[in-house]
C-alpha cells in the first residue's frame, strides 16, 4: 500500500536493474592519482622514482587502513600533501622483473594460519581497509544491495561474480570475530546458497542505508552488536583472495543518462579517463558526480580520481534536472518530511542549519540523519536540505570536541591546581 | 588524457544530484490545471462576469505580490504561479457579479495579509486566500452574498434552502444539478463534479495530500451522516454537505495548502477529520450558512498543535 502512495515513483529508485553481465575491465591509467592524505611514504619513495605495478609506495599508520601501491608502470611525478600522482612509462627491463617478482610473492590467504587481528595486518599489507570488515560484532551483515539509485555493480557482483565473492566471504570468516555472517539480497532475487545464510530484504531506496538494511534484518533500529559492511568490500577482499596480491583495483558504474556500465578500474584513474573510456562526452553545464548520485560529491575537475570506496562515477547532463538557485527558502512544503526514512523534519533541520542554530537541531535529534539524501531529492524549491543537514552535524561534532577540550583542560587545571595546594599544605605543615 | 585536456565548465552542486523534477513552478502549474475543470464550468454556468472575477482577482494577486517583492527588496518570484493560484482561489469563493472593487480589494487583502506579511511563500500561518475572503466576507456581508448578488439566474442556493426552508425544499435540488454547478455559491465553489475530478486527479498524483482531503470529507460525511440517520427530516444527507458551499474547494484546494497544514500522515488525517466536523459543525449550530472557509481557517490555527504528533526518529534512544 505505501507503494501505491507514494512520492517516489522514479523506477530507478528500484534497486535492481537486471544487470548481470560480468565486469568490463576499465582502461590502463596514464596518470593515476593517488590519495596520501594520513599516509607515510615508504623510504625511497620521492619524486621521479620509477614504480611497478603493486609496489608499496605508502603506509598508513592505523592498523585498519590498507597500504597504497601503484597501479602502474610509472614515474612518480608529484609529491604533494594530500596526493602522489603517477605518471605511465614504457616500462624498463628493471621494472618488469620487479613486477615479476611481485608475482612471484603471492600469499595464499586460506592456508594461512592466522585469525582475526593478525589476519587484519597481513591484509593491510595488501592494500584492503579493514576497519568494516573486521568490526567488533556478533552479528554481520553484509548489505548486497546497490548502495545508490543508478549503481549497478551488486547484482552482478551475485550472479556472475559468485567465485570471488565466496572466496572473499571465506577470508571474511577467518577475519571477522562475528558468530553470524549474513547475506542481504534484494527479496527479489530468490537467491540461496548452501554454504551461506541469506536474507532478503526490500529493494527500494533509501533500504540499502546501512542502517535500513540493519533493520530490514533484525527487525531493530540500531541494535548492539550488529555490524554492516558493504558487498564492495568482501568483494575487494575475494579479489586480493583468489589474486594473493596486493589490491590495486577497484569496481565501479559509469553512468550517465544513456549509459552505464560496470567496470574493474585501478585505483587512482582519473575521471576523465575513465569516461572518455566508457564515451561519455562532457558538456558545459553537466555535473560531474563521484559516488552515487544521491549521495555523491560532485567534481570542478576531470583530474580527480577513483578510490577503493568509490561506487560510481556519474554524469548528470545540464538540464534533466532543475538547477539549483542559490537563495531559496524553505516553503514548508512536508514532502521531506513526508520521504524521510528517519522520520525526522529535514526542511526545519536545514532552516536552523540556514540560520546557524545548529544547537537547535539537537532537539531535533538530527544524530538520527541516515544521510539518504531523500529530502533533496523531493524538495520543490530546490534547497540542498542534506548539504546543511551534514554543515549542521559538522559544526555540532565541532562544538562537542571543543567543548570535551574545554572540560579536558579545566579538569586538568583543577587537579593541577589541587596538587598545588596538597604541595603548599605540606610545605606550610612542615 | 585527451578528455581531461579539453576544458569544459562543470557545474558543482550539492547532493542529491537527482532529482524527482518538480519545483514549485511546476507545481502551481499542476494545481492551475487542477482547478481548470472548475473554471471551464464556473465560465458555462455563470457566462463571462465570472471569467471577469477569476481574471480581475489573479491579475490584481500577480500584481500586488511583484510589487510587494519589490517594496521588500526581494527577487521577483512571481513566475513561480504560486499568486495566480492563490487568486484563481479566492476567486472562486467570490460571487460571479461581485463588483470589480471588490475582488480587487479581496485579492490585495489576500496577497499582503495573508503572505507578504509574513515573508512570503509558505511562511504564512492561515491560508492565503482565505484571508482575503475572511476580510470581505465579514466587511461586506451584503456583497459578499452569493445569494443577494446572483438575482438573475434560476438556480437555487442549496444552503439556503437548507437553512430556512428546510431538508425537503433542500433536496429537491436535483443531485446531477449539484454536481454540474447549478447552484448558487462561490463562482468556482459551487462546481462540485468539477473540482472533485480536478482534486482527485492531483491528489493521486500526489500534488496535493491525500491524506487531508480524505480526513476532511470523512469529517464532513460523518457526522452528516449521523445526524441524517438520526433525524431525516431535519438533517441533509452527508452527499448533500459534500457538494454545496465550498466543501469540495475547501477539502481539496483550501485545507491542503501545504505550508499551513500538518505534514505527517496521522496529523493531516485528524486535521482534515476536525476541519470537516467543524463545517458541519457551523452549518448546524452556526450563523454562517456555509461553514468551510471558517472551518479552514480555524484548523490552519491548530496546525503547530498537530505538528506536535511525531514518531520517534529513527532509532533515536528514548530519554
Amino acid at each position: 500500500m505505501k507503494e501505491v502512495f507514494q512520492m517516489l515513483n522514479d523506477p530507478r529508485f528500484h534497486l535492481l536493474y537486471g544487470v548481470t553481465q560480468r565486469f568490463s575491465t576499465g582502461p590502463e591509467p596514464q596518470l593515476a592519482r593517488l590519495n596520501r592524505e594520513g599516509f607515510k611514504l615508504v623510504e625511497g619513495v620521492t619524486r621521479k622514482t620509477l614504480v611497478h605495478p603493486r609496489m608499496r609506495l605508502a603506509v598508513h599508520p592505523s592498523p585498519l587502513r590498507g597500504d597504497a601501491f601503484s597501479p602502474i608502470f610509472g614515474r612518480i611525478s608529484e609529491i604533494n600533501e594530500r596526493s602522489i600522482f603517477v605518471e605511465a612509462v614504457e616500462p624498463t627491463e628493471e621494472q618488469r622483473q620487479a613486477a615479476e617478482n611481485v608475482e612471484k610473492n603471492r600469499v595464499d590467504l586460506l592456508t594461512l594460519p592466522e585469525r582475526g587481528a593478525e589476519l587484519g595486518m597481513i591484509l593491510k599489507g595488501l592494500g584492503l581497509n579493514t576497519r568494516s570488515l573486521g568490526q567488533h560484532c556478533k552479528t554481520l551483515i553484509i548489505n548486497a544491495l546497490n548502495p545508490d539509485p543508478g549503481v549497478t555493480w551488486a547484482e552482478p557482483m551475485l550472479l556472475t561474480h559468485l567465485d570471488t565473492l565466496k572466496a572473499g566471504l571465506e577470508v571474511l570468516r577467518r577475519l571477522s570475530p562475528a558468530e553470524r555472517i549474513l547475506l542481504a539480497v534484494p527479496r527479489e532475487m530468490r537467491l540461496h546458497h548452501h554454504d551461506m545464510e541469506v536474507v532478503h530484504v526490500p529493494s527500494q531506496y533509501p533500504a540499502s542505508v546501512n542502517a535500513l538494511v540493519v533493520k530490514a534484518v533484525t527487525g531493530r533500529e540500531n541494535p548492539d552488536g550488529v555490524g554492516i559492511v558493504g558487498l564492495h568490500n568482501v568483494w575487494s577482499l575475494g579479489r586480493v583472495a583468489r589474486t594473493g596480491l596486493p589490491l590495486i583495483e577497484t569496481v565501479l558504474t559509469i553512468g550517465s543518462l544513456e549509459h552505464s556500465g560496470n567496470y574493474i578500474v585501478k585505483e587512482g584513474s582519473t575521471i576523465g579517463e575513465l569516461l572518455h573510456f566508457a564515451n561519455i562526452e562532457l558538456k558545459n553545464g553537466d555535473t560531474l558526480v563521484r559516488g552515487g548520485p544521491l549521495r555523491g560529491e560532485s567534481l570542478d575537475r576531470l583530474d580527480r580520481s577513483v578510490t577503493k570506496g568509490s561506487t560510481g562515477v556519474f554524469v548528470v547532463e545540464a538540464g534533466t534536472i532543475p538547477p539549483m538557485q542559490g537563495h531559496s527558502p524553505c516553503i514548508n512544503c512536508g514532502a521531506c518530511v513526508l520521504i524521510c526514512p528517519a522520520r525526522l523534519s529535514p526542511g526545519l533541520l536545514s532552516r536552523n542549519a540556514e540560520f546557524a542554530l545548529h544547537e537547535r537541531n539537537r532537539a531535533e535529534h538530527i544524530e538520527c540523519c541516515l544521510e539518504c539524501g531523500l529530502c533533496g531529492y523531493v524538495c520543490i524549491a530546490r534547497r540542498p536540505v542534506l548539504q546543511y543537514i551534514r554543515l549542521s552535524k559538522y559544526k555540532l561534532a565541532q562544538a562537542d570536541a571543543a567543548a570535551k577540550l574545554e572540560e579536558l583542560r579545566s579538569a586538568s587545571a583543577e587537579s593541577a591546581a589541587a596538587s598545588g595546594n596538597a604541595s603548599a599544605a605540606q610545605q606550610g605543615g612542615a | 588524457m585527451s578528455a581531461a585536456a579539453t576544458s569544459v565548465l562543470l557545474a558543482m552542486s550539492a547532493p542529491p544530484y537527482w532529482h524527482c523534477g518538480r519545483t514549485i513552478r511546476q507545481v502551481s502549474l499542476y494545481m492551475l490545471a487542477g482547478l481548470m475543470p472548475a473554471a471551464v464550468m464556473a465560465v458555462c454556468n455563470w457566462g463571462l462576469p465570472a471569467a471577469r472575477v477569476m481574471a480581475l482577482c489573479v491579475v490584481t494577486a500577480v500584481l500586488v505580490e511583484a510589487l510587494c517583492q519589490k517594496v521588500m527588496g526581494r527577487e521577483l518570484s512571481v513566475d513561480d504561479f504560486t499568486a495566480v493560484n492563490a487568486g484563481l482561489l479566492l476567486s472562486f469563493l467570490l460571487p460571479a457579479a461581485a463588483p470589480w472593487w471588490l475582488v480587487m480589494l479581496g485579492a490585495c487583502i489576500a496577497v499582503t495579509l495573508g503572505k507578504m506579511a509574513f515573508g512570503g511563500l509558505g511562511t504564512n500561518p492561515v491560508n492565503t486566500p482565505l484571508v482575503g475572503w475572511a476580510v470581505l466576507f465579514v466587511s461586506f456581508p451584503l456583497l459578499m452574498d452569493p445569494n443577494a448578488m446572483q438575482l438573475a439566474t434560476d438556480y437555487a442556493d442549496p444552503l439556503i434552502r437548507l437553512r430556512y426552508f428546510g431538508v425537503a425544499a433542500a433536496e429537491a435540488i436535483p443531485f446531477t444539478d449539484l454536481l454540474l454547478g447549478r447552484q448558487i455559491g462561490g463562482l468556482g465553489a459551487g462546481q462540485a463534479g468539477a473540482l472533485f475530478l480536478g482534486g482527485s486527479l492531483l491528489a493521486a498524483f500526489g500534488i496535493i495530500r491525500w491524506q487531508i482531503a480524505l480526513g476532511f470529507f470523512l469529517g464532513v460525511a460523518g457526522p452528516a451522516a449521523l445526524c441524517h440517520m438520526l433525524d431525516p427530516a431535519l438533517n441533509a444527507s452527508p452527499f448533500f454537505h459534500l457538494c454545496t458551499g465550498s466543501v469540495l474547494l475547501g477539502g481539496f484546494f483550501l485545507a491542503t495548502e501545504p505550508a499551513n497544514a500538518p505534514s505527517r500522515p496521522l496529523p493531516m488525517f485528524i486535521y482534515g477529520l476536525l476541519g470537516g466536523a467543524l463545517t458541519i459543525a457551523i452549518r448546524k449550530y452556526g450563523v454562517y450558512v456555509d461553514g468551510t472557509p471558517f472551518a479552514v481557517l480555524l484548523v490552519n490555527l491548530l496546525t503547530p498543535l498537530l505538528d506536535l504528533i511525531r514518531p520517534k526518529p529513527f532509532g533515536a534512544r528514548s530519554s
